[in-house]
C-alpha cells in the first residue's frame, strides 16, 4: 500500500511501514541521524534526527516514526534546528575538547555534525565523564569521557555478532555501555570481533596499537584471506601500508557485514618483520640471499635433474588452499603440463577429500555450496560436530541470528560443549566416533514413524529402497548402547528434523575427520534427501570447510585424481580437452595424495617437492614422519610469505607476495567466487604465486603462454565447469538456482541417490599406555597451520597459551590441577602443554589448540597411507598425560 | 547474627525458581524480584546463570537489574534508613543528620554495615516536612531530630 506525505513541500510516497527517515532518505532529503545505523534495529535514542509535524507542531525522531498518509513534515524548520543544535550541544558538553589528538579523526560523525550545524566550543557547563577504560587487550581501546550513549555497540554486539557483551550499565549520569560486572573485554565474552568499534560513530571505541595513526589515504575492497567464509573487507591504505582494517561496506547484502577478530585485527601479518623479501638458497646449513633469476634457475635445474634422472613420477607439488584460484589453477597446470606428473594435492584434502568423494557419489557433484544467508530462513539447525564460532565466525554469526531472532530451533550434536550450547535446546553427545550410528538411527526412526517427504522421495530420489533395506536390522536399543543416546531423545530429534519443515545441517571437521567420516556424511545426506531438506531454501547441508580457498583449490584440480571442475583424470575425453588447449595431454595415471607423497618421500621414491603456501611440518599428521619424508628428498622448493617450519627444510625459498599485494579470485564456502584486489606493492622482492608460477615454467623451457591474469581467467572460463562466468565477472545467478531447483554446482547427476546405511561399529580400541582420546579444536584466534595468525602481532600477543583441556574427572584420577605444565604424548609425538580443567569435553576426552605451528597438536595424530578409496584420514588419536618435570 | 562474607547462597532454591519462573512468558523482571524477596537481594554470580537459562545474554540481565533502582546487586540491611534531602530538612539541619548517620553506622551512602542490619539511603522528601529534619528506618518515621535524639534512636534499634 503506498502512503504519501509532504517533505519539505514535495509530495513523496513510500509504503505503509517505512519510517520518515527512510523515505527521506529515498527521495534524497538528507537528515541528520547519530543513533540510527541501516543494519540495527532502530533506537529512537538521540533525537538527533526530529523533524516536525507541521500540522501538530510536535517533535518527532524520524529514525523510528512511521510515515501516516497526508503527513506534512518539516525536517529544517526553525523550531527543529533549534532543537537538534540543542541536542547537539548536551552531546558535546560532556564530551571532551580532544577531537585533534583522537583516533576517530575525520570519521567521527558526532565532529562532522558539529562542523554541518555551525556549532564551535560549547557554552554549557560541563558534565565530568569517566574517562578511558585500562584495558590489556591489543585490540580495542574504550575511552566511556568520549561515549554519546547512543547505543550502536550495544546494538552491534547483540544483533550483528549476537555475542551480547555490552549492555548499558548504570542509572542517570553513571550509565554507560558496559560488560557483565563492568570488567574489561579481555575478561569478558568479547571475541574482539570489532562490529562495536566500526559501528561506533565517535572515539569511544577506537582500535588499539594501529601501526599508524591519522587520516589514510585509500582504501581498497577485497576478501579476507582466512577462513572460507570470505567476507568482505576495506584495507584502509597509507604508505604501502595496510593500516586499518573495516568491514566493507560495498558488500550486496549488508547482513554479512561484520568480521570477525582476524579479519579485523588480525592481518598485521602482512607488514610482519618476518616477511621473505629476497629468495633464499641453502648453502651448506644456512640460507644465503639470492637474485630470482638464480633461484628460479637452481629450482629448474634441480627439478629437470630428477625429471631426467627419476622420471616424473618422482616429482610432486603441493598446491594451496590460501592461493587464488587462478594460481592453483597454473600450478596444477605446471604439474601437469611441464613436469608431468598428476601428483598434486592441497592440504583441504586431509580434512575433507572423504566427504568431497562421498557428496559426489550421491549428489554427483563433490561438492555442497549452501548461500549461508539462507540460514536465516531454517525452522530448525541442527549442528553436527562443527563450532562455526572458530572455523566460520560469520556463519556463526547467521546461526545465531537465525536461532535468537528468527526462531529458529537449535540442536546439537557434538561429544564438545561447544558455545552454541547455551542457545541449543537439545545436545546430544554421543560417545566418540559413534555418530553414524546415531545419525543412523535418526533415518531408521524417520522412516518407521513415517516422516519421510513420500513425494520428493519418490520423484526426485534414488536408491531409497537399498537404504531402507539396510537399516532394517539396526536395533536401537543397541545403538542406545553403543552411542549412549536415549532411545527417547533420539526418538525426538528425529521427529524434530523431519517435521521442522525447512531444516539445515551445519557440520565440519568434527565428524569429517573420523575414521568412519565418510559413514558421518552418507548418514546426514541420506538423512536430508528423506526429509526433502536437501535442496530447499532454509535446508540443506553446509559444509564448513576452513582455508579462505578450500573449495577453489579443488575446483581448480589441484588433486591427484581430478583435473580442473573435478573432471576424472583417467577419462580420455575430459584428458583430450585440455590436451587441446595446453598442447600436451595430462598423464593419465593418477597421482599421489599429500599423505601418499609423504610416504613414498620418505621411501626415497619422490626426489623432488614444490610447495606453495603449505606448511605441512604444521598442519598434517605426525610431524616427525613428515620431517624425515622432507629431509629425505634431493630437492624442495617452498614458496611462502615466511619462513616456516616447511621452508626451512628447503634447498629454495621462493619469497611470495601476500593477498593484499595480488589479483586473483577465492572461492568461499557457498561456492561464491570473489575477487582479491590489490591494495600495495609486493614487499621488497616478493612476487605473487602466479607470477613465479609462470617464470618457474619459463626457466624449465616450457613458458606457459600468459602475459596477464585475464588471459589465465579466459582459459579457466573456457575449461572449468562453473566457472564459465566467471571471466566477465558474473557469479552463478542465485535466482536461477532456486527456481530451477538445480544450480550449477549439482549438473553431474539427475538425480541424487541415497546411500545404505553402514553402522557397525569398530571394536573399540582401548589402549592402557594412551587412555585418552585426543581431539583438536580451532581458536578464535588462530587460523589453519598458525603460519600468518602467528606472525600477527596482536593475535599471537593476545593468544599464547597453549591449553591442553581436560574433564575434571580425569584431572583427579591423574592429579592434575589447572595450570599445571604436562606433556601430552602419542604414539608418534609429544607436545607440552597446560593443563585447564573444563566441562567442555567429558571423560576420557582432551582437546588442544591447533593451528600453533611452534606446536602442531595435528602433529601427534598418525598419518595413515591410503585407505581402499585413496583418502588420508587423520585417525582418531590416543594420548596419555604426563607431568611435566621441571621446566620445558 | 548473619554477616556478609557468610551469606550463604542456597543453589538448589535458586535454579528451581529460575525453571519455575523460566515457564513464564516475560519471566525476567518477576524472576529478579523474587529472587530479590528471597535472597535479599540478587547475588551477582547469579546473573549468568539467569541469563543462560532464560537464552538472554547476561549483560542485558545485568543491565535489566541496573535500570531498576528497586532491584540490588549488593546484599542489603534488614532495615533500609532513609535520610532525607528535601528542602525543609536541609535548612533544619539534614545535613548534620546525614552525617551523624553515616558515624553512628559506620558506612557511606548506598553502603550496608557489616552485620547486614541496615543500608543507608537518601531521599528527596518525606513527604512531613513539618516534622524536618526528618529520617525513615525501616518503615517507621523519626522527625524533629537532633544529634541527641538521632543518638537514642540507633541504640533503641541496636545500631
Ligand atoms: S561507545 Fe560509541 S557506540 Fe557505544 S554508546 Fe558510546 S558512542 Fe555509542
Ligand atoms: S568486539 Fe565484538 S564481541 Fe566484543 S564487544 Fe565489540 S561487538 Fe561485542
Ligand atoms: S569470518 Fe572468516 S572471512 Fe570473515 S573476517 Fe573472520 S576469518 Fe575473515
Ligand atoms: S537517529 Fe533517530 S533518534 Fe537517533
Ligand atoms: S524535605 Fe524532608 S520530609 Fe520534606
Amino acid at each position: 500500500m503506498l502512503v504519501t506525505i509532504t517533505i519539505d513541500q514535495r509530495e513523496v510516497s513510500g509504503h505503509a511501514g517505512m519510517t520518515i527517515l527512510e523515505l527521506a532518505r529515498e527521495s534524497g532529503i538528507n537528515i541528520p541521524t547519530i543513533c540510527e545505523h541501516p543494519q540495527l534495529t532502530p533506537l529512537g535514542g538521540c533525537r538527533i534526527c526530529l523533524v516536525e509535524n507541521e500540522q501538530t507542531g510536535v517533535l518527532l525522531a524520524s529514525c523510528v516514526t512511521p510515515i501516516a498518509p497526508g503527513m506534512i513534515i518539516n525536517t529544517v524548520s526553525d523550531r527543529v534546528l533549534e532543537h537538534r543544535k540543542m541536542i547537539l550541544k548536551l552531546m558535546l558538553a560532556s564530551h571532551p575538547d580532544s577531537c585533534l589528538v583522537c583516533d576517530k579523526g575525520n570519521n567521527c560523525q558526532l565532529r562532522q555534525l558539529a562542523a554541518d550545524l555551525g556549532i564551535g566550543l560549547v557554552e554549557l557547563d560541563r558534565i565530568p565523564q569517566p574517562a578511558i577504560v585500562e584495558e590489556l587487550n591489543p585490540f580495542i581501546l574504550r575511552d566511556m569521557s568520549k561515549c554519546i550513549l547512543c547505543a550502536r555497540c550495544i546494538r552491534a554486539c547483540r544483533e550483528l555478532v549476537v555475542e551480547g557483551v555490552l549492555d548499558y550499565f548504570g542509572r542517570g549520569f553513571k550509565t554507560k555501555p558496559a560488560t557483565l560486572y563492568d570488567f574489561p573485554l579481555e575478561n569478558s565474552e568479547c571475541t574482539f570481533c570489532g562490529a562495536c568499534v566500526a559501528l561506533c560513530p565517535t572515539g569511544a571505541l577506537t582500535e588499539k596499537e594501529e601501526m599508524y595513526r591519522g587520516a589514510t589515504g585509500h582504501a581498497v575492497e577485497t576478501i579476507c584471506p582466512y577462513c572460507s567464509c570470505g567476507c568482505h573487507i576495506s584495507l584502509e591504505i597509507k604508505d604501502n601500508m595496510v593500516v586499518r582494517v573495516k568491514p566493507s561496506v560495498d558488500n550486496a547484502d549488508s547482513r554479512l557485514e561484520a568480521l570477525c577478530v582476524k579479519g579485523s585485527y588480525g592481518l598485521d601479518f602482512i607488514h610482519s618483520p618476518d616477511r621473505l623479501t629476497k629468495p633464499l638458497i641453502k648453502k651448506g646449513e644456512h640460507f644465503e640471499e639470492a637474485t630470482w633469476e638464480e633461484a628460479l634457475n637452481v629450482t629448474a635445474g634441480a627439478l629437470k635433474q630428477i625429471k631426467t634422472e627419476h622420471g616424473s613420477a618422482s616429482l610432486a607439488v603441493f598446491g594451496s588452499v590460501n592461493c587464488t584460484n587462478e594460481e592453483n589453477y597454473l600450478l596444477q597446470r605446471f604439474a601437469r603440463g611441464v613436469l608431468g606428473t598428476n601428483n598434486i594435492d592441497n592440504g583441504s584434502s586431509l580434512e575433507h577429500a572423504a566427504t568431497r568423494r562421498v557428496i559426489k557419489n550421491s549428489l554427483g557433484f563433490p561438492g555442497i555450496n549452501y548461500s549461508f544467508t539462507d540460514l536465516e530462513q531454517a525452522d530448525l539447525i541442527l549442528v553436527v560436530g562443527a563450532d562455526p564460532k572458530t572455523s566460520a565466525p560469520l556463519v556463526n554469526y547467521l546461526l545465531k541470528r537465525a536461532v535468537k531472532f528468527y526462531g529458529a530451533k537449535l540442536i546439537l550434536i557434538d561429544p564438545r560443549k561447544t558455545e552454541l550450547f547455551y542457545l541449543t535446546d537439545h545436545w546430544l553427545q554421543p560417545k566418540i566416533g559413534t555418530d553414524f550410528v546415531l545419525l543412523n538411527s535418526l533415518a531408521k526412526i524417520i522412516i518407521a514413524e513415517n516422516w519421510i517427504d513420500h513425494e520428493f522421495v519418490a520423484r526426485k530420489t534414488e536408491n531409497y529402497a537399498a537404504l531402507a533395506k539396510s537399516l532394517e536390522n539396526l536395533s536401537l536399543s543397541q545403538v542406545e548402547a553403543v552411542t549412549g543416546i536415549a532411545e527417547e531423545q533420539m526418538h525426538l530429534i528425529a521427529r524434530l528434523y523431519a517435521t521442522a519443515g525447512k531444516a539445515a545441517i551445519v557440520f565440519g571437521t568434527g565428524i569429517t575427520q573420523q575414521a568412519r567420516g565418510k559413514e558421518n556424511v552418507r548418514a546426514l545426506l541420506n538423512l536430508a534427501l528423506l526429509t526433502g531438506n536437501i535442496w530447499r531454501k532454509g535446508g540443506g547441508l553446509h559444509l564448513l570447510q576452513k582455508e579462505c580457498n578450500a573449495q577453489g583449490a579443488c575446483d581448480m584440480g589441484t588433486l591427484p585424481t581430478f583435473l580442473p571442475g573435478y573432471q576424472p583424470i583417467d577419462d580420455p575425453h575430459a584428458r583430450a580437452v585440455f590436451a587441446e588447449c595446453w598442447q600436451v595431454e595430462p598423464p593419465a595415471k593418477p597421482g599421489l595424495t599429500a599423505s601418499e607423497t609423504i610416504f613414498q618421500a620418505k621411501a626415497g621414491i619422490i626426489k623432488g617437492l614444490y610447495i606453495t603456501g603449505e606448511n605441512p611440518l604444521a598442519s598434517f599428521p605426525h610431524s616427525a614422519l613428515v620431517k624425515e619424508a622432507l629431509e629425505s628428498l634431493d630437492f624442495l622448493v617452498v614458496q611462502d610469505l615466511f619462513l616456516t617450519e616447511t621452508a626451512r627444510q628447503a634447498k629454495v625459498v621462493l619469497p611470495a607476495a601476500s593477498f593484499a599485494e595480488k589479483e586473483g579470485t577465492f572461492t568461499n564456502l557457498e561456492g561464491k567466487v570473489q575477487k582479491i584486489r590489490q591494495a600495495i606493492k609486493p614487499l621488497g622482492q616478493s612476487r605473487p604465486d602466479w607470477q613465479i608460477i609462470l617464470q618457474l615454467a619459463a626457466a624449465l623451457g616450457h613458458p606457459m603462454p600468459f602475459t596477464s591474469l585475464e588471459e589465465v581467467k579466459e582459459e579457466m572460463s573456457e575449461l572449468i565447469l562453473f566457472y564459465e562466468n566467471y571471466a566477465n565477472e558474473k557469479d552463478v545467478e542465485e535466482k536461477e538456482f532456486w527456481e530451477t531447483g538445480t544450480t550449477h554446482r549439482l549438473p553431474l547427476r539427475k538425480f541424487p541417490g541415497f546411500s545404505p546405511a553402514e553402522y557397525s561399529t569398530l571394536p573399540v580400541e582401548t589402549d592402557d599406555e594412551f587412555p585418552l582420546t585426543l581431539l583438536t579444536e580451532n581458536t578464535s584466534f588462530h587460523f589453519g597451520s598458525g603460519s600468518r595468525s602467528s606472525r600477527s602481532s596482536r593475535l599471537s600477543k593476545f593468544d599464547s597459551s597453549f591449553l591442553v583441556r581436560i574433564n575434571e574427572v580425569d584431572a583427579q584420577k591423574m592429579g592434575l590441577f589447572t595450570g599445571e605444565q604436562v606433556r601430552v604424548i602419542s604414539a608418534v609425538g609429544q607436545l607440552p602443554a597446560t593443563v585447564e580443567i573444563t566441562d567442555v569435553v567429558p571423560e576420557g576426552v582432551v582437546l588442544l589448540p591447533r593451528s600453533r605451528p611452534d606446536r602442531p597438536a595435528i602433529g601427534l595424530f598418525s598419518l595413515y597411507p591410503a585407505n581402499e578409496g585413496k583418502i588420508p584420514t587423520a585417525k582418531t588419536c590416543h594420548v596419555r598425560i604426563e607431568r611435566s618435570l621441571g621446566h620445558e | 547474627m548473619n554477616k556478609k562474607s557468610e551469606v550463604e547462597i542456597d543453589q538448589k532454591k535458586l535454579q528451581d525458581l529460575i525453571t519455575h519462573y523460566n515457564q513464564e512468558r516475560w519471566p525476567l523482571i518477576p524472576l529478579l524480584q523474587k529472587i530479590q524477596d528471597e535472597f535479599g537481594y540478587i547475588f551477582p554470580s547469579s546473573i549468568p546463570l539467569i541469563a543462560r537459562r532464560l537464552k538472554l545474554h547476561p549483560s542485558e540481565v545485568q543491565g535489566v537489574i541496573s535500570f531498576y533502582a528497586q532491584l540490588y546487586t549488593e546484599p542489603r540491611g534488614r532495615k533500609t534508613v532513609r535520610v532525607c534531602r528535601g528542602t525543609a530538612c536541609h535548612v533544619r539541619g539534614g545535613k548534620t543528620i546525614l552525617k551523624q548517620t553515616k558515624e553512628h553506622l559506620g558506612i557511606d551512602e548506598g553502603e550496608t554495615t557489616d552485620d547486614l542490619e541496615y543500608t543507608l539511603e537518601t531521599v528527596a522528601c518525606i513527604g512531613v516536612c513539618a516534622l524536618a529534619p526528618t529520617i525513615v528506618i525501616g518503615h517507621q518515621v523519626y522527625g524533629n531530630l537532633n544529634p541527641q535524639k538521632l543518638g537514642q534512636l540507633f541504640k533503641r534499634n541496636g545500631g
